[in-house]
């Protein structure tokens, strides 16, 4: 793979490009699903490819093609480069990256059992396991089991002189019960909903979540959500646990502080920020409470690499420290464009066949003290959410609504009625404003979001977010906010 | 026609597997697609890709069970490597009762191509579409434009050791512009299979006119309107109902509206929403995924709920005729892919000047799904929302947050436009939206944002 993706290299240089680099990808995915005691679809997915990117007179162009052989090289290449050519007849500011050390390297992440060579009986059985328990439970319409496998190696070559090669692992799976009743569908996930829990590491990770030993609660939980009382609309307290808190630092700091939108290069499609480049070191984003990093160098987060996808050493960087916004994240073109000494590293494609956009690493918020328990028992009175179930926000990352799976009821310190289609609703700053505790160490724990849509075209990118349960007050709650 | 991966060169790569020993039956479904995308954003290009890609999906079938594998590589040793994962892998499965087997076009029929195609789209070169950009930034001058102009060529093929074998290919031109003039933001796209049908100086001009209308936008209160949703927006809604509720899968698991309201009127007299990719304006194939001529159904006919889109397993399930709208993921299920809401017989103007008290709305960003068997929905307007009042366009109002059930939004329509627009989707290259602007009697907006 090395020779030809550099010969790919030396046919874009000498095309005229002025920088230039080329991404080689093997990939593989397995997808299981399995509903009540059958499977329902079982996918195995390989894939092969290259990509090359290019300036040429300041514009960017880029070219891919599955098709691995030396004459496919030397034309995609070529063709990436009259790509670049046209570009740089419709741009005002030429592209400008700021320097990055060159890297030789290899990296990937550390795993116990690769999940791609489990006997497939072995993962079949154990999903069969769990959906038979949730089927037991009367009132269950569909018991469902996932679980998602990948790994992905990729080298990477550029005309600076970095040769890296990375092979990275990510795994997930979980359960979900559906109960439907007159017309009405509850449903219930663990341990997170929309395919369930994610991370960069080996079949350990399933081994430990213990589907079967889960089952029976989830779909009676479903079950029972189907006659609990609606969530009231009101204004309260408002306790979410960990996976909601992910969603919640996923979309209203992650999205907004990406410097590719904060300048604009969204704006179409994604949409752009509330925050903008003078607002660093200045804006009160939230309570002294919230800190929040942009950190590639966590074990087991789905944002977790050596490097980025255009040769970027993995980093850790304060987004937001005591309330106050203080960092974005960068791409060697954007970190140049606003100002900066060098790239973050957060720039990442899907795949061989995609254009690098700047994506979300692992937004982590930093754990603060105690435990989900303390946080309940400081409230007279309020609601407490767990596990994401809806999502939305407007295009500058502002008014954003949110919907979780179940709710409690916080009465003088403890969790009492079940809610059923609990939401909430708030305004970014306001609501990371009145956010008065996070959970401590104990509770925190880095969750997987497999799903995040962005680019055009639209590439899938999976991100990490370490978090633990928060608390915020004076939150807008209820079906109609 | 220069598709990107040929009958000749999808069959030989199915050939190497159709026969594969110790499987019972053998689908391949060949999947090529070149796409030119280019990004524009503060008025420039700032990304501009050319990519090709391939990939078969090989589904295997042993006994009462079945697997599949898919690979970017058509070559024989991959396509028998892929074959063979998923022999495997079907071994390794449990009985499924549910197993309708491979289509057989003795049962099923045998499928056309639909050719949505035309060359000179499937061939624009990269600097042309620099060169249409350039077109429409000239047109929105100092403004600070964003968008894409994307030209791209798709081909399928479906191959069986039953017999099915089919193929099809389709085009598609998108364009789509924001202008930001620094107070306001207006929108306009454009979307076809012919690059000569998207006249991207009309887009330009457009979302200059809406930027510029935009000026000065003030606080409105959140309440229920009767509304005007301009295409885009109605397209949204139109997208979000089939995603909750048009397929057989979700009837079965009890999901969907026609789960509880299959021949009850669910929708306004006038409205009829099908699935319909022999439609004019639509981009799609004439088969499913399994080979299965697709057939048009109207999910609602005239405001009455018929029925849901199937594919072989559901349509044996639920004992419901076959339509042709396997997605390729029996997890997923049969999916409608080209939606189309049939033309009413007003103006957009029209439509507004019915109209007292309420507000126009170009279209929606990030809807999500609250309730799915009432298609309860929640999401922004942006890029434009104007009040109206006594039947003409008024002042511009800071977006609302929409709290609505699609399906009582279509059971409170009270006009419809007689000029249809088709969208491409989002992600992915497969089927196409088409929808008139919409009259809307009730409509509720929960909340608003600050611009």
């Amino acid at each position: 793979m090395e020779e030809f993706l550099q010969k790919a290299l030396d046919a874009a240089v000498a095309g005229g490009a002025d920088y230039a680099d080329v991404r080689g990808v093997l990939g593989a995915t397995e997808s299981l699903s399995v509903n009540g005691p059958s499977v329902e679809s079982l996918e195995r997915s390989t894939s092969e490819g290259f990509g090359v990117r290019v300036l040429v007179d300041g514009a960017w162009g880029y070219a891919a093609s599955s098709h691995l052989n030396d004459r496919e090289a030397t034309r995609i290449a070529q063709q990436a480069v009259e790509v670049g050519r046209a570009s740089a007849t419709r741009i005002d500011q030429p592209v400008e990256l700021v320097p990055e050390p060159v890297h030789t390297d290899k990296w990937q992440t550390k795993i116990e059992r690769d999940p791609i060579t489990v006997p497939l009986e072995e993962k079949v059985e154990l999903l069969a396991s769990a959906t038979a328990q949730m089927q037991n439970v009367s009132g269950v319409r569909v018991a469902r089991g996932t679980m998602d496998l990948l790994r992905y190696t990729q080298l990477f070559l550029s005309s600076e002189g970095s040769s890296i090669e990375q092979t990275i692992w990510h795994t997930g799976a979980g359960i979900e019960a559906t109960a439907v009743s007159d017309g009405e569908v509850q449903l219930r996930s663990y341990p997170g909903s929309f395919r369930g829990h994610f991370a960069a590491s080996g079949y350990e990770l399933i081994e430990e979540m213990d589907l079967p030993g889960n089952a029976e609660r989830t779909a009676e939980e479903a079950v029972a959500l189907l006659t609990a009382e609606e969530c009231p609309t009101t204004e309260t307290t408002l306790v979410i646990d960990g996976h909601q808190v992910m969603l919640q630092v996923h979309e209203s700091v992650g999205h907004p502080t990406e410097l590719d939108r904060v300048l604009g290069m969204e704006a179409a499609f994604a949409g752009t920020s509330f925050v903008g480049l003078d607002d660093r070191d200045q804006l009160r984003y939230g309570s002294d409470k919230v800190n929040i990093t942009a950190d590639a160098t966590i074990p087991g987060g789905l944002g977790s690499f050596g490097y980025d996808d255009e040769g970027v050493e993995a980093q850790k960087v304060f987004l937001i420290e005591n309330g106050i916004l203080v960092g974005f994240q960068s791409s060697r073109e954007t970190a140049a464009a606003a100002g900066a000494d060098r790239s973050n590293g957060t720039m990442r494609a899907e795949g061989w066949e995609n254009f690098p956009l700047i994506r979300m690493t692992n937004i982590n918020l930093l754990p603060g003290e105690g435990s989900l328990d303390d946080l309940i028992a400081d409230v007279d009175d309020g609601i407490f959410m767990t596990t994401n179930k809806s999502w939305s926000i407007d295009d500058k990352r502002k008014n954003f609504q949110f919907g979780c799976e179940v709710g409690y009821r916080i009465k003088n310190g403890r969790l009492t009625t079940m809610l059923k289609n609990p939401r909430y609703t708030g305004i970014t700053p306001v609501f990371w404003g009145s956010c008065d505790a996070v959970a401590g160490p104990d509770e925190w724990k880095v969750w997987g979001t497999p799903n995040c849509g962005k680019g055009q075209p639209g590439q899938t990118m999976r991100v990490g977010h370490g978090t633990s349960p928060a608390r915020f007050r004076n939150v807008s709650i209820g079906v109609d906010q | 026609m220069n598709v990107p991966i040929s009958e000749t060169a999808a069959r030989e790569a199915a050939g190497y597997v159709l026969d594969l020993p110790g499987a019972d039956g053998v689908e391949v479904v060949v999947a090529g697609s070149t796409i030119g995308m280019t990004r524009y954003a503060l008025s420039q290009i700032i990304q501009n890709t050319v990519k090709n890609e391939v990939r078969a999906y090989v589904r295997v079938a042993v006994g009462d069970r079945a697997a599949a594998a898919s690979t970017n590589q058509l070559d024989r040793e991959h396509m028998v490597a892929a074959a063979n994962s998923a022999l495997e892998a079907a071994g390794s499965s449990p009985p499924d009762d549910d197993f309708p087997g491979l289509p057989d076009p003795a049962n099923v029929g045998r499928a056309q191509g639909v050719f949505r195609w035309d060359d000179a789209t499937a061939s624009r070169s990269a600097a042309a579409r620099a060169e249409a950009i350039g077109r429409l930034l000239d047109i929105t001058g100092d403004d600070n434009v964003a968008g894409i102009y994307e030209t791209s060529a798709h081909s399928y093929s479906v191959l069986s050791s039953t017999g099915i074998d089919c193929h099809d290919a389709f085009t598609r031109c998108v364009t789509t512009c924001l202008v930001d003039n620094g107070e306001a933001t207006g929108w306009a796209e454009g979307s076809s299979h012919d690059v000569e049908l998207v006249d991207v100086e009309a887009i330009a001009q457009r979302s200059a006119h809406k930027a510029n209308s935009g000026r000065g936008a003030v606080d409105a209160e959140p309440g229920t309107y009767e509304v005007v949703l301009e295409p885009s927006a109605s397209a949204m809604l139109l997208d979000f109902l089939s995603y909750t509720g048009m397929g057989a899968k979700s009837v079965i698991e009890g999901e969907s509206f026609l789960s509880t309201r299959t021949g009850m009127k669910v929708a306004a007299e006038g409205v009829t929403v099908a699935d319909d990719v022999y439609d004019e304006l639509s981009v799609g194939l004439g088969f499913d995924l399994e080979g299965v001529p697709k057939k048009r159904v109207a999910v609602i006919d005239d405001g009455k709920a018929t029925g849901p889109v199937t594919d072989l397993r559901t349509a044996r399930k639920l004992g419901v005729e076959l339509t042709g709208h396997g997605s390729g993921s029996a997890e997923f299920g049969p999916y409608a892919a080209n939606v189309t809401l049939a033309a009413g017989d007003k103006s957009l103007d029209e439509l507004i000047g019915d109209v007292d008290e309420g507000f126009l709305v170009t279209r929606f960003h990030y809807v999500n799904v609250l309730d799915r068997p009432t298609a309860y929905l929640t999401g922004m307007t942006r890029d434009g929302i104007f009040r109206i009042c006594g039947g003409a366009v008024a002042e511009p109002v800071h977006n609302f947050r929409f709290a609505q059930s699609a399906l009582d939004a279509l059971a409170a329509v009270e006009g419809i436009g007689r000029d249809r627009v088709a969208f491409a989707p989002d992600y992915g290259s497969f089927g196409s939206t088409v929808a008139p602007p919409l009259r809307i009697g009730e409509f509720k907006f929960a909340s608003r944002t600050s611009h």
